[in-house]
């Protein structure tokens, strides 16, 4: 990579780093200071801030993963691969943010930790088949045949990404749909909340994605390295 | 006139009666064991009853809130922390190959 094309890319990352850390700060002066108690479920509700946009990144995460191993399947560059692993591993770790906050607010809810919701049980899903993923990725260097393997992982969980978002919507089951759903809505200050958290985890997603796929091109460059020094 | 008295009263007295017994509230059950004065170490709970679901209710929605967000940031920091992990050992890593490379170019 040219010094000035480094240059440009890491002032982007600087930029997309400090816009994301004062979208947070307002974020979570938005949660806890603007956006009213919710009347029924009380302050657990503003769980739904980051558990929300939570979930959102966690389809980001996923479906980068899907691309990048969709393209690195027609053609085997390295760096799409390196952007699939990205994908998988942040869309995994939002994912388990999802399925631990979303308990929390359960609880107080509907009075039960879990259930066998049609959106929660699609999610767990997700998450599994993700774990799988990157469990087969973790073994060591990965070979050709691993990382194919895992390429088909990948496109095969996202197809669960739709069965997350329609299954309020065409299954029966407890989950709120003030989002996808023909209800109340949201009032206008938990929207906007809600809009800025959007905004806020789409860039924390874009920089994990981002820091997470160079730091494998680098580990997958060292591996190629190391492997034509034992050739020589 | 005294007879036509007494007989009047028996009349109403027979009518009356049923009528007042009729409509007289159901007598007081027995008192109960549990309504007998006690003295202080009768009155000891003997038994717990777990309640289920929505009503047994007593965590906090603050608490669960700070939990959440709790859990959101320390999966974050732990995940930069293993990002970071994985770059230094990829460093160290290629350290390691350049020194090598060196010393291969030396010989």
């Amino acid at each position: 990579m040219s010094s000035a094309r480094q240059s440009g890319t890491s002032t982007v990352w600087s930029l997309v780093l400090f816009a994301t850390l004062a979208l947070f700060a307002a974020t979570l002066y938005a949660i806890f200071v603007v956006a009213p108690v919710e009347q029924q479920m009380g302050i657990v509700q503003k769980i739904f801030y980051f558990h929300v946009p939570s979930a959102y990144a966690m389809y980001v995460g996923f479906g980068v993963s899907a691309v990048g191993s969709a393209v690195y399947l027609l053609k085997r560059d390295p760096k799409w691969d390196a952007l699939g692993v990205a994908g998988a591993e942040v869309g995994t770790l939002f994912c388990l943010i999802v399925l631990l906050t979303g308990p929390l607010w359960a609880r107080k809810a509907w009075g039960v930790w879990w259930t066998w919701d049609p959106r929660l049980t699609t999610t767990l899903l997700a998450g599994m088949i993700f774990a799988a993923y990157l469990a087969l990725r973790s073994m060591g260097d990965a070979g050709e045949v691993e990382k194919r393997f895992a390429a088909g992982l990948a496109l095969f969980g996202v197809v669960d990404l739709p069965l997350i978002h329609y299954s309020v919507q065409r299954w029966r089951g407890g989950h709120p749909t003030v989002i996808t759903g023909k209800g109340g809505g949201l009032e206008s200050e938990m929207y906007w909340t809600l809009g800025l958290s959007f905004i806020a985890f789409t860039g924390l997603a874009v920089l994990l994605i981002w820091a997470r796929a160079s730091v494998e091109r680098q580990r997958e460059q060292t591996a190629r390295l190391r492997l034509e020094l034992m050739h020589r | 006139m005294r007879a036509l008295i007494a007989a009047l009263v028996l009349g109403c007295t027979m009518l009356l009666v049923p009528v007042a017994l009729a409509e007289e509230p159901p007598a007081e059950p027995a008192a109960t064991a549990a309504e007998t004065p006690k003295d202080a170490a009768e009155e000891r709970a003997t038994q717990f009853v777990g309640v289920r679901g929505p009503e047994a209710e007593s965590i906090s929605g603050g608490a669960l809130l700070l939990a959440a967000y709790a859990i959101v940031w320390a999966l974050l920091f732990l995940f930069l922390m293993r990002m970071r992990g994985l770059q230094r050992q990829t460093a160290e890593e290629l350290e390691r190959l350049s020194a090598e490379i060196r010393a291969s170019g030396a010989r």
